[in-house]
């Protein structure tokens, strides 16, 4: 456990070296979350809700949206494609280090690193706009909020795992991976909450994994799901869990036969 | 006495993408991707007992670097068998992977953008070392490999022979039993590889680990190893004592004499091939069986001053079969 520890603060030491990319990354962050603020604010400028949201839960909905961003979608899956296609890869297969484990712990480092500076980035927004944000009226919610946060965040790891594998078979993976975060942004609730689109959209959406991602625990924050819809919600996100994991550990056996290590 | 390493008909193929020259090529291979199997390793046998010290000779493009990433289980074989230490090696055992290090010239597993201490902290955790045995073996590498002013310099910074010093300290930290080298002397200077050389036949006596190692420096086979295997086009080509190598792959001796004065290079020729010719020194390829006759008819026939015998360099006899596999 120890190795993966210090692979975790090696890996945090490694980011504060990024200091430019981490703060292009921000940038490109903020920008997202000030255009759908200014977005929301000019659609309910003259309403008290609009598409059964009030002011105040649209506005936390961007807000949260933002740090839920920051914690389950980050990711190194890019680091990984470019490891197995460049063979760099082969220093961690040939350590006793599971790579499933060191990705996790790589992949942690940054959403701490990415956590910290959204919290900030929301804090500024929120002194600046002197706006007001929606707190959960119960601990129930709040407490099944962080659950579902720990389920994204599983779900996420195994879904960018699974795609990033592919890279054993394709050096071009990056066009993959760069279509699959177009989609999964779009489809987890990102740039809007999924209930505003026609309900057979939904129902389709709520099949797959994505709205499991952002959108379900939002949801839940912003206490808009009863009971049932939060037990359905979880036992979703346990079965995506299962059969992501299943499916990518069964991925990586599979591309370990097929790796070349190239290079060297 | 059981094989550190037994290799039976070790065999594999790789599968790559052939594609026609040209934007019709391109255009074709987007819709139809033709792919053409290429054997970079064909049956090949051989063991190593524990303690050996085994170069590992082949032209470019012949196995080599293939074979080695098979033994430290990288690669899965297509076919045969291969036991290391006991194990399959692309099963990849917590034990098993704890008793081995592969070092390849080009690959780091050195973290680029912080100091090479942390990377080796992170060895230090990953192979479970305890502190003692860490700062024990720690401060033994940094001596020996003079890395004193390297560890706390971010590893991008460091020049290609710290690095290659680096690499290696991160790859013996845990001491391996079974240590697979490729091109270990690669970029370096003549006085760091030697100390390189140095090193290898220090840590091979004193932890009697198996070393394997591949390289195109023929000091560094000629310094290190007894034995060598040859491949050629993922196959053995030979298996035995270095020493025996230039008997069996160099049907010439090297004839030098020197003349009392400059001789008529014609009737030298009509003795053997002239190598080179400096006037009153010439050297000569003389067909093993025809040595002592030969000398004996330039020792009657011409006003000879010195005359010496030597075999073919082993690295002119090497630079030969590995011609000969190109050209094949």
């Amino acid at each position: 456990m120890k190795k993966y520890f210090y692979v975790f603060s090696l890996s945090l030491q490694q980011a504060m070296q990024h200091r430019a990319s981490l703060l292009m990354d921000r940038v490109r962050s903020v920008a997202l979350l000030l255009s759908l603020y200014f977005l929301w604010s000019a659609l309910m400028q003259n309403q008290d809700s609009f598409l059964g949201y009030s002011r105040t839960q649209m506005l936390s909905y961007v807000l949260c949206m933002n740090l839920l961003r920051a914690f389950v979608l980050s990711t190194h899956a890019w680091d990984m494609v470019g490891e197995i296609s460049s063979g760099r890869i082969s220093s961690y297969l040939l350590r006793p280090i599971r790579y499933f484990g060191f990705c996790l712990a790589r992949d942690f480092s940054q959403k701490v690193v990415f956590l910290g500076s959204a919290l900030l980035e929301v804090f500024l927004l929120l002194w600046c706009l002197r706006a007001t944000v929606y707190f959960p009226g119960s601990w129930r919610s709040v407490f099944f909020f962080f659950v579902a946060v720990w389920g994204a965040f599983f779900m996420y790891f195994f879904l960018a795992f699974l795609v990033s594998s592919l890279a054993f078979w394709t050096s071009e993976s990056a066009g993959p991976l760069f279509c699959f975060e177009l989609l999964l942004q779009f489809t987890a609730g990102v740039f809007f909450p999924l209930d505003v689109l026609p309900p057979y959209v939904q129902g389709w959406l709520h099949v797959l994994p994505f709205p499991y991602l952002i959108y379900f625990p939002l949801s839940i924050y912003l206490e808009k799901l009863p009971l049932s819809s939060i037990l359905h919600g979880f036992m979703m996100q346990g079965v995506w869990m299962v059969i992501l994991g299943w499916v990518a550990a069964g991925v990586w056996r599979k591309g370990l036969r097929v790796y070349m290590a190239e290079g060297g | 006495m059981s094989s550190t390493i037994e290799v039976k008909n070790l065999a594999k193929v790789f599968r790559v993408p052939e594609k026609s020259p040209g934007l019709r090529g391109a255009l074709s291979s987007l819709f139809f991707r033709k792919f053409r199997e290429i054997w970079a390793v064909k049956e090949l046998s051989f063991s190593i007992q524990k303690g050996e010290l085994v170069g590992f000779l082949g032209a470019n493009g012949a196995g080599k670097t293939t074979t080695l990433k098979m033994l430290s289980g990288l690669l899965h074989p297509t076919s045969g068998q291969v036991q290391v230490l006991g194990f399959t090696p692309h099963q990849r055992r917590i034990q098993f992977l704890k008793q081995i290090s592969l070092v390849m010239g080009q690959r780091s597993q050195l973290w680029w953008e912080i100091p090479a201490q942390e990377t080796l902290k992170l060895n230090k955790e990953i192979f479970e070392l305890g502190d003692s045995e860490y700062q024990e073996t720690l401060s033994e590498l940094v001596e020996v490999l003079e890395l004193q002013e390297c560890l706390d310099i971010p590893v991008k910074r460091l020049s290609l022979g710290q690095r290659m010093k680096a690499e290696l300290c991160a790859a013996l930290l845990h001491r391996p039993s079974l240590l697979l080298l490729d091109e270990p002397t690669l970029g370096l200077d003549v006085v760091m590889q030697k100390k390189m050389r140095q090193f290898i036949r220090e840590y091979n006596q004193r932890y009697r680990a198996t070393i394997l190692l591949t390289s195109h420096n023929m000091d560094d086979v000629v310094a290190l190893c007894d034995r060598v295997i040859i491949i050629e086009r993922g196959q053995m080509l030979y298996d035995g004592e270095l020493n025996r190598v230039v008997e069996r792959y160099a049907p010439h001796k090297l004839m030098t004499v020197d003349f009392q004065s400059v001789v008529d290079t014609e009737r030298v020729a009509a003795l053997g091939k002239i190598v080179s010719n400096g006037g009153s020194r010439m050297v000569l390829e003389i067909p093993r069986k025809e040595v002592s006759s030969v000398a004996s008819r330039l020792l009657s026939q011409f006003p000879v001053v010195d005359l010496t015998i030597t075999e073919t360099p082993l690295d002119d006899v090497v630079r030969r079969i590995f011609t000969r596999t190109l050209e094949k």
